[in-house]
């Protein structure tokens, strides 16, 4: 196995905009090439939201190849972080190195001669000629500011939504940090590549009860890369429980490793529910099923009351969409854009927002970590108010997010679904029309 | 004198997250307005699949006008992917058409020879809730359409505007689309459906053994991977 068979996704959305008489080795070349300081004192690592977001910027760099150099404690782990092992969260991010993506080294930052510098919390540092950015958030909420303002806090947050939002923001600039770095085809794309000084996301907070919370039955069809992110952020939600089934016939594969947030190298070869169950140990009680969830077009087995769609065919999404007998969440992305819906009985259903199959949606799909990982994040943020009932409007039914500009007004938007008189799935929204 | 009145309005078309301004003219059609912003955020990767989308999550029809089409000064537009076009859906199959096939096949194939049958539904639609028993020679291997049967039922299907949504036909053993079934279906059209059902039928009537695919484009037929793909009971 290669970087640059691992990276095939990532240099092919590249390819979106660099010069097409730039190779792939020379794509490859430009993210393994970087290297990315993460600095970080006791203080913010002593929180699970610091650790999660560390933990979590690291793998989305190294998942595009990149030299990760590390400036922080040694502090224990408060809570597991799959697919990392070990005790300490230095110990566990050095042990990851090269196990994502080969090549893709993490170490510590002695002699490290960084590029880019990422800074959790109001941890001080020395000065640099390196572009920096911090990430700060809390429970729902991440921010990256170029600037340690009097808004810039420690990370102390109990819920690691806002960290790892906060992680995702961090991994698109560092993405676009090597794109300014190669010739594009149209130097007007320059604009989707522009740094961003300050930028930020909200997932809104939720009231938490005090107690454990159950997410009940959820059956989770694909486990692939919205899969997986959806579950490496539930695994890290506290006091959470889940039980549930998750389908896919498919075998990890090296091109998946640039954004199956669950997999690593040696898991190249093994099916992918496998992979997953393991790292969900016994926290999320997943059973994998190595099927594809239809088994034929009259016989579908019964689904739990909550569904998770990351599967990109769309006529698996209509097929799901007819026989959950409950919520169904899908998310996908398309290039650099996310789409993130929920749909409850009544309600526009997947069919309405995805209404047609997509003819050119062939293999393989153009995917980069971050984007990926922004799919699952948001549809584990809609499982968890789902279960808490305190679901998003209707008006905030789909999410329209591409994470490139997030310090641009309109990167994100929530819009309704508005039911379709040719909806595949005939919903019962669609037939009130 | 004459009054000029500017007609022209700018709209907001966002894409990848950058919004930038575009002016349009009432009278204009939304597809310029379309290309007009593929061309603006220099769009090269399958921009035929992308639609504008208004904020209530409805897409913007691309048959009519920008007057038409409601747009209004200010507006801020998704340039988003939207795989309506040029996609299809799946055939809805009326209730009791895969027993009723498997009845029919059987009985004229009696456990030993070929036989076919055709579903059929309105015209324009994705219903299947009709089928035709044609009349055909048969044997072990093979099944040949009478055409004088043929040429009456493409008049009765006009008339009646109706149209053929599958062939269903039978083998004697394992089912898969033969060379002559590749050559010669009913209907030549893209997106044609054809299902094959192994051992003369004579098995439990469901399609999870058959053999379902569908005509592509460049007249080359695609093995589906389960009748779910093309059907879905109405």
């Amino acid at each position: 196995m290669t970087a640059l068979e691992e990276l095939n996704r990532t240099i092919l959305l590249c390819r979106d905009y660099v010069a097409d008489a730039l190779s792939d080795e020379e794509i490859c070349q430009g993210f393994q090439s970087r290297k990315v300081l993460c600095v970080s004192d006791l203080r913010n690592l002593s929180s699970h939201s610091g650790q999660t977001a560390l933990v979590t910027l690291v793998s989305l760099l190294s998942r595009m190849g990149m030299q990760v150099g590390l400036s922080i404690p040694e502090v224990a782990l408060l809570s597991p972080q799959p697919p990392l092992l070990g005790q300490s969260i230095c110990e566990s991010l050095i042990a990851s190195s090269q196990t994502l993506v080969t090549g893709a080294t993490v170490r510590r930052a002695s002699g490290f001669n960084p590029e880019m510098i990422f800074v959790l919390g109001d941890t001080e540092i020395a000065s640099s000629h390196a572009i920096s950015w911090r990430l700060c958030g809390s429970d729902w909420h991440g921010a990256l500011s170029m600037e340690k303002t009097a808004g810039t806090k420690r990370w102390v947050a109990e819920w690691p939504v806002g960290s790892m939002v906060s992680a995702a923001l961090a991994a698109n600039e560092a993405f676009k940090f090597v794109m300014r770095c190669l010739p594009l085809r149209d130097q007007g794309a320059q604009v989707f590549f522009e740094p961003s000084r300050s930028c930020d996301w909200n997932f809104g907070s939720v009231s938490l009860p005090q107690w454990d919370i159950d997410l009940g039955q959820v059956d989770l069809i694909s486990a692939g890369a919205i899969s997986q992110a959806t579950l490496y952020a539930v695994m890290r939600f506290p006091r959470i429980q889940m039980r549930g089934r998750i389908f896919d016939d498919d075998l990890t594969g090296a091109s998946n490793l640039n954004r199956n947030m669950l997999s690593v190298v040696t898991d190249v070869g093994t099916p992918k529910v496998q992979v997953v169950a393991r790292c969900c140990g016994t926290k999320l009680q997943i059973d994998p099923v190595p099927n594809r969830f239809i088994r034929s077009s009259f016989e579908v087995r019964e689904l739990a009351r909550r569904v998770l769609v990351g599967v990109d065919d769309i006529q698996s999404r209509w097929e799901v969409q007819r026989h959950a007998p409950g919520w169904v969440a899908v998310s996908g992305t398309s290039h650099f854009s996310v789409s993130s819906s929920a749909h409850s009985p009544g309600e526009p259903c997947s069919g309405c927002l995805h209404p047609v199959d997509d003819p050119a949606g062939a293999n393989p799909i153009p995917t980069v970590s971050f984007v990926s990982f922004w799919a699952g994040l948001a549809m584990a943020v809609r499982l968890l108010r789902e279960a808490l009932v305190s679901p998003y409007s209707t008006d905030r039914q789909h999410l329209w997010l591409t994470p490139l500009r997030m310090d641009q007004p309109r990167a994100a938007i929530w819009l309704p679904v508005a039911p379709r008189r040719d909806c595949p799935v005939h919903c019962m929204a669609s037939r009130l029309l | 004198m004459t009054i000029i009145v500017e007609k022209k309005f700018a709209v907001e078309i966002v894409y990848n997250g950058v919004t930038k301004s575009l002016q349009v003219e009432p009278e204009e059609q939304v597809t310029a307005l379309l290309q007009k912003a593929i061309a603006a955020f220099g769009i090269t990767q399958q921009p035929h699949l992308l639609s504008l989308f208004r904020q209530d999550g409805s897409v913007v029809p691309e048959n009519a006008s920008v007057e038409r089409a409601g747009l209004k000064p200010g507006e801020i537009l998704l340039l988003r992917p939207n795989a309506v076009k040029g996609g299809r859906g799946l055939l809805r199959l009326a209730r009791d058409m895969v027993q009723a096939t498997f009845r029919t096949l059987r009985e004229c194939g009696r456990g030993e020879c070929e036989c076919a049958v055709y579903w059929t539904g309105p015209a324009g639609e994705d219903l299947v809730d009709g089928f035709e028993h044609p009349i055909h020679k048969r044997s072990p291997f093979d099944y040949e359409v009478d055409d004088d049967w043929l040429t009456e039922f493409w008049k009765r299907l006009a008339a009646s505007k109706r149209s053929v949504k599958v062939q269903v036909h039978t083998h004697p053993g394992a089912a898969f689309h033969s060379s002559s079934d590749d050559m010669w279906p009913i209907v030549s059209q893209p997106d044609f459906v054809s299902i094959v059902i192994p051992d003369f039928a004579i098995g439990e009537p469901t399609l999870d053994r058959a053999w379902v695919g569908r005509l592509h484009a460049d007249g080359k037929w695609r093995c589906l991977g389960s009748a779910g793909e093309a059907l879905v009971l109405a």
